[in-house]
């Protein structure tokens, strides 16, 4: 075909001007792509982050204020005398909810500080028009004190671990959903009130725990029927025990009682993305005293160098990505139009042939648009390397983001004698954020290959669209006068 | 609107026709108040200095540019008050204009440069080639045919561009110092090569040059001075 023809060997001909156009729209549509695959690998990350803390299914999560403890001495403070490392002398004493301990091991289980929902409550959100699923969840530290005793009066260090109470019915929702069974086998609905516990491997190789021997929490032995890994990511639960054992076995710390039939975190998942707001406005409704955060609530609360990623490569990457192809659009304008201004003679002489005006502003968006494409084809190439490049050097990033359902662990003190100064704290006070180190992946998406692809030809088009403009302007007389 | 004048055995009639152009803010009257006939068939040389309108006298009879004032009629249709895209399709069909600089694209073949001739009628793939095959035959290049402008001499390129004006079987050839860039020998060569084809095809031909021994063939031998027209020679039947 002619056009064809004419196009190629005038490209061949400005084979010069034509690779540095076509590389200077690389070069934008380079940026573009790098700085998508950036933004996308950073968003991958923190959408790592949110899984981790909100599993794999949950839209939104509920949670309620904790109660301000009572300070009565039987709410979980504890007093006690001053310690003694001989027999005969003053003694360690502990108190847990209205009950004192002077010797033996105490092992308690106990909420974090984030305040009880109801069984029912999750039944009624369950309900709601909007909402797949719901299930409640118990996130809760198992604190372990051994007393000194006449034959050793040295105090032993506290231990502790968070166990989490899973609904074993919803398996897709909660901290669980994110896990991957490494051996043995998860919870089924028979495990629902025995005492059978899924543990973190990392946690069960540190502490010699193997696939069918027992561990205790709150004085209790569980089987280990299944081992678990979770994501790199996250910060997972030591033990998972089925919900009603953990609510059979924890207790208050604020009231001293049982946790019977509560939850202290609600996971839920819309009927679909569509719906998450609603389903929010739907909860906060039913329950006024819940706080409810959707996974995108939690996301613009991301803290830390995910954050600082994100906010670089959406601010100043989009932006120098834009001034790059604008700059690029507008060179390539500009040669398109000084390479027509030389060709104003021939555009005159096709004129003086009976072409039509049309017919030339195409052959020259054509040969523009043709440099865009080589540009486009060359930007994704470079696209790649950058994303590839990003990958080879971006450092991990962390991020640091409120807890949704509150850390483990409860403000617990052992005294002796001497007064507070002289115990120790198990499980410090519940930190209000989590860290967590994710490692930035960059990727080059389909998305970003199309878009490449039209910005190449938008900047063909553009340039053309000059230069076009010119060529058709050109009177035959004019143009062929320029030759003499 | 109805843009014919009337037919007679003339091809061109141009009555009261002026050209004004502005140039570094003044108006310079390029042909002033011509009144010509050109018969169909004839052989007409337009002589004078440069600078004194016979390139323009050329551009308005090719429908490439407008007087300023008057009426230029081609085979009873006004070129000066017809719509563009009439006089496009009038020039696309009826008229092969030979440059003195040839106008090849350079990137083009010399097969392709006489084909984009064709383009705007639009004419069949298959149909184009055979026309331009002979065209180029015609005009004793047929084995230069995938030459490039840059790899054929000046007389060859000239040759190459009567062909492309050959091609669409115009009316009218409209040559502009047709041997102006060309050696004496080349010069001949392609004066008695035109001198040939007029005569084959019965073309009517307007040639514009400052050079007698090219403009003495004509039969009709004009000279512009100062944008009026005189006829020096008239040797029709």
């Amino acid at each position: 075909m002619f056009f064809f023809t004419y196009l190629r060997r005038e490209l061949r001909r400005r084979m010069r001007q034509a690779v540095f156009t076509a590389l200077g729209l690389a070069l934008g549509i380079g940026l573009v792509i790098t700085v998508i695959g950036a933004s996308s690998g950073v968003k991958a990350a923190q959408a790592k982050v949110l899984q981790a803390l909100y599993g794999i299914g949950t839209d939104v999560t509920v949670t309620t204020k904790p109660k301000a403890p009572s300070g009565q001495r039987t709410s979980g403070q504890a007093v006690g005398a001053p310690l003694s490392g001989s027999s005969g002398g003053p003694r360690a004493e502990i108190c847990l909810n209205g009950k004192c301990y002077t010797s033996g091991t105490v092992d308690t289980l106990v909420p974090a500080n984030v305040g009880a929902l109801s069984q029912s409550e999750v039944a009624q959100i369950a309900r709601l028009h909007d909402v797949s699923a719901a299930a409640g969840g118990l996130a809760l530290t198992d604190n372990r004190i051994t007393l000194p005793s006449a034959s050793n009066p040295n105090i032993q260090p506290p231990t502790s671990f968070t166990v989490d109470g899973t609904d074993i019915s919803h398996p897709r929702l909660g901290p669980l959903s994110n896990a991957r069974l490494t051996s043995g086998r998860a919870f089924t609905a028979a495990d629902a009130h025995s005492d059978v516990a899924l543990v973190d491997a990392s946690y069960a190789a540190s502490h010699n725990l193997e696939l069918g021997s027992t561990t205790t929490v709150a004085g209790t032995k569980f089987t280990i029927i299944g081992l678990l890994s979770q994501p790199q990511a996250s910060s997972p639960p030591d033990i998972y025990i089925p919900l009603a054992r953990a609510q059979g076995l924890a207790s208050d710390p604020a009231t001293g009682k049982s946790m019977k039939a509560m939850v202290d975190t609600v996971y839920v998942t819309a009927a679909s993305a569509a719906d998450i707001t609603a389903v929010q406005h739907e909860i906060s409704r039913l329950l006024p005293q819940a706080t409810v955060t959707s996974s995108a609530d939690l996301a613009s609360e991301i803290t830390g160098s995910a954050a600082s990623a994100a906010k670089l490569a959406g601010a100043l990457g989009k932006w120098l990505a834009v001034l790059v192809l604008i700059a690029a659009f507008a060179v390539a304008s500009l040669l398109t139009m000084a390479a027509v201004a030389r060709r104003v003679p021939e555009f005159g002489t096709l004129k003086a042939l009976g072409w039509r005006s049309s017919r030339i502003v195409g052959q020259v968006l054509g040969e523009s648009v043709g440099t865009g494409i080589l540009g486009g084809v060359v930007g994704v190439g470079l696209g790649f390397a950058g994303v590839a490049i990003i990958d080879k050097i971006a450092p991990r990033l962390s991020a640091s983001v409120p807890s949704a359902s509150g850390a483990f662990g409860t403000p617990q003190t052992i005294t002796g004698p001497g007064g507070v100064s002289s115990g120790s704290v198990i499980g410090a006070p519940a930190a209000s954020h989590t860290t967590i180190s994710v490692p930035m992946s960059a990727s080059v998406t389909i998305g970003a290959i199309v878009l490449a692809v039209l910005l190449a030809v938008a900047g063909g088009l553009l340039a053309g669209s000059f230069g076009g403009w010119r060529a058709a302007r050109l009177r035959p007389a004019a143009a062929l006068a320029r030759v003499a | 609107m109805d843009l014919s004048i009337g037919t007679s055995g003339d091809i061109y009639q141009l009555a009261g026709v002026s050209k004004t152009y502005r140039k570094s803010g003044r108006d310079i009257l390029a042909v002033r108040e011509l009144d010509l006939d050109i018969r169909t068939g004839e052989w007409l040389a337009v002589q004078g200095k440069t600078g004194h309108g016979k390139t323009t006298l050329l551009q308005l009879l090719g429908g490439l540019d407008r007087p300023t004032r008057g009426r230029v009629a081609f085979s009873g249709q006004d070129l000066a008050a017809a719509p563009e895209t009439q006089v496009r399709k009038v020039r696309a069909s009826s008229f092969g204009f030979i440059f003195q600089t040839f106008n090849l694209v350079p990137t083009l073949t010399a097969h392709e440069n006489v084909e984009a001739a064709l383009i705007p009628l639009g004419v069949h793939h298959a149909d184009r080639h055979a026309r331009v095959r002979a065209a180029l035959d015609s005009v004793g290049l047929g084995d230069r045919a995938q030459h490039l402008p840059g790899e054929l001499s000046g007389g060859q390129q000239q040759r190459v561009a009567i062909a492309r004006a050959l091609v669409k079987e115009p009316k009218v050839l409209l040559a502009d110092e047709p041997t102006g860039n060309l050696d004496e020998d080349t010069r001949d060569e392609i004066i008695a090569l035109l001198d040939t084809l007029w005569r084959e095809r019965r073309l009517t031909l307007v040639l514009v040059s400052h050079d007698s021994s090219v403009v003495r063939r004509a039969q009709r031998i004009g000279v512009m001075s100062r944008g009026r027209l005189s006829i020096r020679q008239d040797t029709r039947a």
